[in-house]
C-alpha cells in the first residue's frame, strides 16, 4: 500500500495515508483530486469495484467525510478515499457516470446526510423517507431518542427504580 | 458506461434524453408489483411502466422496512450493537454479527480465538445453505411451481433445528459477538449435522429433477435477464450473480478470511448469466456449502477457547479509527463499514449488502424489455433481500 | 431441452407416497433445544438487584421494582428485574452480564394469552411453569463480559519491608488505576453501605474519564479524611460490590488511594472550595481525630467557628497514634488535617480539657460543644500477672512507637489479641526486633479460630509473610514468671468456644490443651476504652449513659442540649465511621444553632 501511495503521491495532491490492514488502507484527499484520481485507480491500478460510497458526520469538527471505498480483486486489496467537506452547504460532484450505481448512494446521502450531488440522476427522488420535513435524519445533531419520545406513546406503567436511590430510601433516609 | 438502460426498442427518447412515455396517450400503463403482491421479493416495490406486456420502465422502491439500524447503533454501546445487526437481513443474519464483531474486534486490538473462527466458519456456511434453500423455493414459485419450496422449507427447518442446539435460536441467533462465539458445538452435534446434510441432499436432487431439468422452466429462464459480464464491475455486482457471468469473484477466496484459507473449494462460476444459469450456480454453491460444513466438522480442533478476554462491556471505549470487513455471502459482498472517536459509541456503522446495487440499479436496468409475467423471476434470481438496502 | 426435461418432473409424484414431515402437535411434542433462549428465570434469593441487566437491555426491557417478600440490606437493592415481553429480543445479554448467575432462560417458548400485560413480569417472584426448567440458556463456561480478576496491588516485598517503617502498599499506576475502574459496574450497592455513604461509582467514573479533579471534589464532599481513608479504611463498601459474587471487589479503597495520588496537594483546597460567609457562632470540639475534624471541616464550611482542642502533640487521633506508619504514613494524615486547617479551622494541641481548659469554660465560651475523644485506655486481661511491668497495652507503645519515643525491643515478645491493633502491635514491634536485634521472634495468640478471625485477612497474610506466628484458638491464663520475678512467657489454653448461649461473652476452655509461649514481652491488645476523666464530676453525673458510653440520640446530640459526642467513644474504632458520625453531629449542631440564631 505504501507502494501504491508514493507512486499516486507523484501525480495527485493525497492527504494521510492511514494503513489499516496489510489490504486496506485510507488516503485523504481533496475535493477536485477525487475525479482524476478514481479514475487513474479504476483505469490503471485495477480499482474496478466501488464497495459503497458513504458519509460520516464530524459535526464537532464541522465536516462531513464522504467514504469512497475502492476494492482490487485481483491485488486483493482495497483502497478508501476520504474527502471532507464543510458540513454546512456540503455538495460534491457525482461520480455516477464512472460508477452507475453510485446515483443510488448518492441519492441515499442527499436524504439521509443532506449532502447535494448536483447532476446525480434521481437524485432527488425520495428513497427511504416519505414526507419526512426534519433534519436529514442520519446527521449527528438528529435525536433518534427525542424524535421517538415526541411521535410514540410509552407503554403505560413502565417505571423502574434505581437501586442505589432506593437503598437510601430503605436504609438511610434522612442522611446526606 | 452511461446511468440509463439499454433500451433497444421504444419508448422513443426526446430530444432532451428524456423518455417519451406519454400517460394520458393510452399506450402506457402504471403498474406497480409490491409492496404487497406474491411476485415481490420482500418489502419493496417495483413501480413498472408498460406497454402491452411488455415492461418500459421500472423504479424501484425501497423504504417500507425502514428501522435506521446504523443510526440506532450510534447510540448503542457496541455489546448493545451485537443483538440489534442481525435483524438488518433476515434470512441471513451472520453476516451481520460476523462483519460486525470482526469490524469491532479490529478497531479494539483484540482477536477471536482460533476455535471460535471455526465455528464462526460453520454457522457462515450453515446459514448460506438456508440462504439457498429459500431462494431456491422462492426462485421455482416465482413461475408458479410452489412444491419446490415445500421441499426446501423442509430441510431448511432441519438446518434450523441444527441453529437452535447450537445457537439457542432459529433466526436471529446472536450467536457471533465481539471476541469470539457464545458457545461450543453440543454433544453429538456432528451426527445429526450429518444428518441433515444428507437429507439436504437428497431434497437437492429431487429438486434438480423437477426444477431444473423441466422444460416449463427451461422455457421461462433461459435468456432471461441477462447481464452483461462488462456489467460486472460498473454496477458493483458480486456473488452468484456476477459468478454466473463466468466472473470468478468469491471474497472467500479472494480475500480469504476465518478459516477459508484452510478449506478446499473453488468458486462456482457458470456461462450464460440468465436466470437459469444463476439458479444453476446458486444450487451448486449449496451443494458446495454441504461439502463445507463437512470439512469444517472434520477439520476443526477438537477444543479450545471460544471467547477472548474482553474488557468490561457496560465502559467499552475503542479508539479513533474506521475500517471495512467483508464477507462472501450468499447473494455476495457484504460488508461492514465501521467508524469509531474514541468513545463508548460507533461513530458510524455503514451496512454494506449486494442487494443495494442489484435490486436498484441492476434491476431497473434489466427490467427493461422484459414481458410482466417475467419481472419476478428476474427479481427474485438477482436475490435480493431489501432490509439490507434501507437497512 | 430434451425429453428428459419434460418427462423428469414427474418424478415429484414420488411424494404422495411419503409420510408427512410436519409436527402434528407443536405445543407439546416441540420443546425448545437445551440451550434455547426462552423466558426467563432469576433465582430471587441469588439475584442482588444491582439492576446490571437493565443497563446492558438495548431494548429497555428490564424495569428494577420493589419485591415485597426480598428485603433491602447491605448488598442487595431489594429490586428484583421486571422483565417486559413486549421490547424482549432474547438476546440474552442480561444473562451474560448478570453479577450473580442468578438470571438464566428456560427452553420455554410458547405461551398463549389474550391479555398483553401479562406478558410483562417479574421473573422468580411472578410464579411460571418454566422457573424450575432443567433446559434452557446459561451462561456458558469462561463466557465473561466484565473482567472478574483485581488489578494487582504492587506492594514492598515482605524482606524490604520488614527492616523498616516504609509504606507498604504503591498504589495504582494510571493505566492499572484505569483497568480497575472499568471493572465497576457502576450499581451504587456500595453507597448504602460506606458509612459516609460516599458516591462510589461516581467517583469512579471519574478515574475511568481520567478526570481526577472531579473525583477528588467527590471525595471530599463526603470524607474529609480521603488520604487516610484511601489507605485504612475498612472497606465495608467491598463487601457489597456486585462484582464479588463471580470474583473478586473492585478495589474502591485503593481507587480512592488512587485519586488522591493523582491529584496534586496544591489543587485540594481550590477544589474542595471556599467556606460559606462567617455565622459569628462558635464551636468547640474536643479531640482532634477523624471525627471531631470531620466536624470541624463540615462546620467551618458553614461558615461557624471552629476551635478544635486536642491532648496530644499532633492532631490526627487513632489514625496517627493507632496506626503503624507503614500502612499510613504521618504526612498522609497531615495532608487531611492541614486542609481542614485552611478552611479557618484553628487546632489547639497539647490542650488536654479538664486540665488547660474547662468544660464549664468551653460551655460558656462557645454555642455548642463536641467530644470527640475516641478510646485511648487499653483494655487489661487482669489474667495472674498482667500487672508486671513487662506487660504492656498496645495502644500506649503505638503511641510511643508515634511520638518517636526510644523503644527497646525484647527480643521475643507475645502478644494477646486477634484484632487489627494486635496486628499493628505485632508488626510494629516485629519492625523494631528486626532493627534491633536483626530477626523477628513474636507470637500472636487469638481468642478467636482463623474461621472467625477479626482482623483483615490482608493483615493475616502479611504477618505470615513478615515472619510473625499467629496461634488462634488461645486463651490466656496467666503471665509466667521466674524465681527473679521476671517475665518468661504467656500461658494459655485451648478455647473451645468463647460465646454462651445466650450469645455472652463467656470463653470456655480445654485445659488438658495448655501451651506456654516464651517471652520477654506480653502486650495486650484486646480492646480500648474512653478516658472520661475530663469531664467534671457534676457533668458526668447529669449525662445519661449507656453501659460505660455516652448515651446520645441519632444525631449525636447527648441528653445535655449544648453537647454532642461522636466516633469511636460513642460508635467503637472504624475510621470510616468515625467521619460519618462527624457528619451527622456537624448537621445536628448546624440546625441547632440555626436555631439559636432565630
Amino acid at each position: 500500500m505504501q507502494t501504491l501511495y508514493t507512486k499516486l503521491k507523484q501525480l495527485f495532491k493525497l492527504g494521510e495515508l492511514t494503513e489499516q490492514r496489510q489490504d486496506l488502507a485510507f488516503i485523504t484527499v481533496a475535493q477536485e483530486q477525487l475525479r482524476p484520481l478514481l479514475l487513474h485507480l479504476r483505469d490503471r491500478e485495477g480499482f474496478t469495484h466501488l464497495v459503497l460510497l458513504t458519509a460520516v458526520d464530524w459535526m464537532e469538527e464541522g465536516q462531513f467525510q464522504l467514504t469512497y471505498l475502492l476494492n482490487d480483486r485481483a491485488g486483493a486489496r482495497d483502497i478508501g478515499l476520504r474527502v471532507m467537506l464543510p458540513r454546512d452547504s456540503a455538495t460534491m460532484d457525482s461520480i455516477h457516470d464512472i460508477w452507475p450505481t453510485a446515483a443510488t448512494y448518492q441519492r441515499e446521502l442527499r436524504e439521509m446526510f443532506g449532502i447535494g450531488f448536483p447532476d446525480s440522476p434521481g437524485v432527488n427522488d425520495e428513497f427511504i423517507l416519505e414526507g419526512w420535513n426534519d433534519i436529514p435524519p442520519y446527521r449527528r445533531d438528529f435525536d433518534t431518542l427525542k424524535y421517538s419520545e415526541e411521535n410514540y406513546s410509552h407503554r403505560p406503567d413502565r417505571e423502574t427504580t434505581d437501586p442505589a436511590q432506593h437503598m437510601k430510601q430503605q436504609l438511610y433516609p434522612d442522611e446526606g | 458506461m452511461g446511468y440509463q438502460p439499454d433500451r433497444s426498442q421504444y419508448p422513443q427518447q426526446r430530444e432532451d434524453g428524456s423518455l417519451d412515455i406519454d400517460l394520458t396517450s393510452g399506450k402506457y400503463l402504471k403498474l406497480w408489483q409490491g409492496p404487497q403482491h406474491p411476485g415481490i421479493t420482500g418489502n419493496m416495490s417495483v413501480e413498472l411502466t408498460v406497454c402491452g406486456d411488455e415492461v418500459v420502465e421500472g423504479k424501484t422502491h425501497v423504504g417500507y422496512l425502514h428501522r435506521g439500524f446504523e443510526k440506532l447503533m450510534e447510540r448503542r454501546s457496541f455489546i448493545q450493537c451485537f443483538p440489534i445487526v442481525c435483524r438488518i437481513c433476515v434470512p441471513e443474519p451472520d453476516f451481520n454479527e460476523y462483519c460486525y464483531a470482526a469490524a469491532v474486534e479490529e478497531l479494539a486490538g483484540i482477536q477471536s480465538p482460533e476455535r471460535a473462527d471455526w465455528i464462526r466458519t460453520l454457522i457462515l456456511e450453515m446459514g448460506r445453505i438456508n440462504s439457498y434453500l429459500m431462494y431456491l423455493g422462492g426462485q421455482a414459485g416465482s413461475l408458479g411451481q410452489g412444491v419446490i419450496g415445500q421441499w426446501t422449507t423442509y430441510v431448511r427447518d432441519l438446518m434450523l433445528d441444527r441453529f437452535e442446539e447450537l445457537t439457542g435460536a432459529r433466526i436471529y441467533h446472536m450467536f457471533i459477538l465481539p471476541g469470539g462465539v457464545r458457545g461450543d458445538l453440543p454433544d453429538g452435534f456432528n451426527k445429526r449435522m450429518e444428518e441433515t446434510l444428507c437429507e439436504i441432499e437428497n431434497v437437492l436432487k429431487d429438486v434438480y429433477e423437477t426444477m431444473f431439468c423441466n422444460a416449463v422452466f427451461k422455457k421461462r429462464t433461459v435468456g432471461l435477464g441477462y447481464i452483461d459480464p462488462e456489467l460486472i464491475e460498473p454496477y458493483g455486482v458480486t456473488g452468484p450473480t456476477a459468478r454466473a457471468a463466468g466472473v470468478a469473484k468469491d471474497v472467500r477466496k479472494d480475500q480469504p478470511y476465518l478459516v477459508y484459507p484452510e478449506l478446499e473449494f473453488e468458486p462456482v462460476v457458470g456461462t450464460d448469466s440468465d436466470v437459469y444459469a444463476r439458479a444453476d450456480v446458486r444450487r451448486r454453491d449449496l451443494l458446495m456449502s454441504v461439502d463445507l460444513v463437512r470439512q469444517i466438522l472434520s477439520k476443526m480442533p477438537n477444543d479450545g477457547k471460544l471467547m477472548t478476554k474482553l474488557p468490561n462491556v457496560l465502559h467499552w471505549k475503542i479508539p479513533r479509527g474506521e475500517t471495512y470487513i467483508r464477507g462472501e455471502c450468499s447473494r455476495g459482498e457484504y460488508g461492514y463499514y465501521l467508524v469509531t472517536d474514541g468513545s463508548g459509541f460507533p461513530r458510524r456503522v455503514n451496512v454494506r449488502g449486494p442487494s443495494y446495487t442489484h435490486a436498484v440499479a441492476l434491476l431497473e436496468r434489466l427490467i427493461v424489455n422484459i414481458n410482466i409475467s417475467d419481472v419476478a423471476g428476474l427479481m427474485v434470481s438477482l436475490h435480493t433481500y431489501p432490509p439490507e438496502i434501507e437497512r | 431441452m430434451s425429453i428428459r426435461d419434460v418427462l423428469s418432473p414427474f418424478t415429484a409424484w414420488k411424494y404422495l407416497f411419503r409420510d408427512p414431515v410436519t409436527i402434528t402437535d407443536p405445543l407439546n411434542e416441540r420443546p425448545g433445544a437445551a440451550r434455547y433462549r426462552g423466558f426467563h428465570q432469576n433465582d430471587v434469593q441469588a439475584c442482588i438487584g444491582c439492576g446490571t441487566c437493565e443497563t446492558i437491555c438495548q431494548n429497555a426491557a428490564i424495569d428494577m421494582v420493589p419485591v415485597e417478600e426480598i428485603l433491602t440490606e447491605s448488598g442487595d437493592s431489594g429490586l428484583r428485574p421486571r422483565i417486559d415481553y413486549g421490547r424482549c429480543c432474547w438476546c440474552a445479554l442480561c444473562v451474560d452480564i448478570c453479577m450473580t448467575g442468578s438470571l438464566t432462560m428456560s427452553n420455554e417458548y410458547k405461551w398463549v394469552e389474550s391479555d398483553p400485560d401479562a406478558f410483562r413480569f417479574i421473573p422468580g417472584v411472578d410464579k411460571k411453569h418454566w422457573d424450575d426448567a432443567e433446559l434452557g440458556y446459561r451462561r456458558p463456561e469462561g463466557h465473561r463480559l466484565t473482567p472478574a480478576r483485581r488489578v494487582e496491588m504492587h506492594e514492598l516485598e515482605p524482606e524490604t519491608r520488614i527492616g523498616s517503617f516504609a509504606e507498604i502498599v504503591d498504589g495504582y499506576s494510571v493505566a492499572d488505576g484505569l483497568l480497575e475502574a472499568e471493572r465497576c459496574v457502576a450499581c451504587g450497592l456500595c453507597v448504602a453501605t460506606c458509612p459516609t455513604h460516599m458516591s462510589i461509582p461516581d467517583y469512579i467514573a471519574a478515574v475511568r474519564d481520567g478526570d481526577y479533579e472531579r473525583g477528588l471534589a467527590l471525595l471530599y464532599e463526603t470524607n474529609p479524611f480521603s488520604e487516610v481513608c484511601g489507605r485504612v479504611c475498612t472497606h465495608k463498601c467491598e463487601t457489597a460490590c456486585a462484582v464479588q459474587h463471580e470474583g473478586e471487589p473492585v478495589a474502591i479503597r485503593w481507587l480512592k488511594r488512587h485519586i488522591t495520588d493523582q491529584v496534586p496537594y496544591e489543587r485540594y483546597r481550590e477544589i474542595v472550595g471556599d467556606p460559606a460567609p462567617a455565622t459569628g457562632k462558635r464551636v468547640a470540639i474536643i479531640g482532634a481525630g477523624p471525627a471531631g475534624l470531620t466536624t470541624a471541616y463540615d462546620l467551618a464550611r458553614k461558615g461557624h467557628e471552629v476551635v478544635v482542642h486536642e491532648e496530644r502533640e499532633n492532631p490526627g487521633g487513632m489514625p496517627r497514634y493507632g496506626i503503624p506508619e507503614y500502612r499510613l504514613p504521618y504526612d498522609m494524615i497531615d495532608r487531611d488535617v492541614d486542609l481542614i486547617r485552611s478552611l479557618g479551622v484553628k487546632i489547639h494541641c497539647n490542650s488536654r480539657v479538664g486540665t488547660d481548659v474547662t468544660m464549664d469554660q468551653l460551655q460558656q465560651e462557645y454555642d455548642a460543644v463536641l467530644l470527640s475523644i475516641g478510646l485511648h485506655l487499653g483494655r487489661s486481661t487482669r489474667i495472674p500477672g498482667s500487672e508486671h511491668q513487662q506487660v504492656t497495652k498496645a495502644v500506649d507503645l503505638l503511641r510511643a512507637i508515634t511520638d518517636g519515643e526510644e523503644i527497646e525491643a525484647p527480643r521475643q515478645v507475645v502478644v494477646i489479641g486477634g484484632g487489627n491493633v494486635a496486628m499493628d502491635i505485632a508488626r510494629s514491634m516485629a519492625r523494631l526486633q528486626k532493627q534491633q536485634h536483626g530477626e523477628v521472634n513474636l507470637t500472636v495468640t487469638a481468642l478467636e479460630d482463623f474461621a472467625h478471625f477479626l482482623a483483615d485477612p490482608e493483615e493475616v497474610k502479611e504477618c505470615g509473610e513478615e515472619g510473625i506466628e499467629i496461634l488462634d484458638a488461645r486463651g490466656p491464663q496467666g503471665i509466667m514468671l521466674d524465681e527473679n520475678e521476671n517475665l518468661i512467657g504467656l500461658k494459655t489454653w485451648h478455647v473451645v468456644s468463647i460465646f454462651d448461649e445466650q450469645g455472652r461473652f463467656a470463653p470456655s476452655y480445654d485445659e488438658s490443651d495448655e501451651q506456654i509461649h516464651q517471652g520477654d514481652m506480653v502486650i495486650e491488645a484486646i480492646g480500648q476504652m474512653t478516658d472520661v476523666s475530663l469531664l467534671s464530676e457534676e457533668l458526668t453525673e447529669k449525662l445519661e449513659w449507656n453501659r460505660g458510653r455516652l448515651a446520645v440520640d441519632v444525631d449525636g446530640r447527648t441528653s445535655e442540649s449544648w453537647l454532642w459526642a461522636a466516633g469511636d467513644c460513642v460508635k467503637g474504632p472504624d475510621v470510616v465511621h468515625a467521619v460519618a458520625d462527624g457528619h451527622r453531629a456537624a448537621n445536628s449542631i448546624d440546625s441547632y444553632l440555626k436555631e439559636k440564631t432565630v
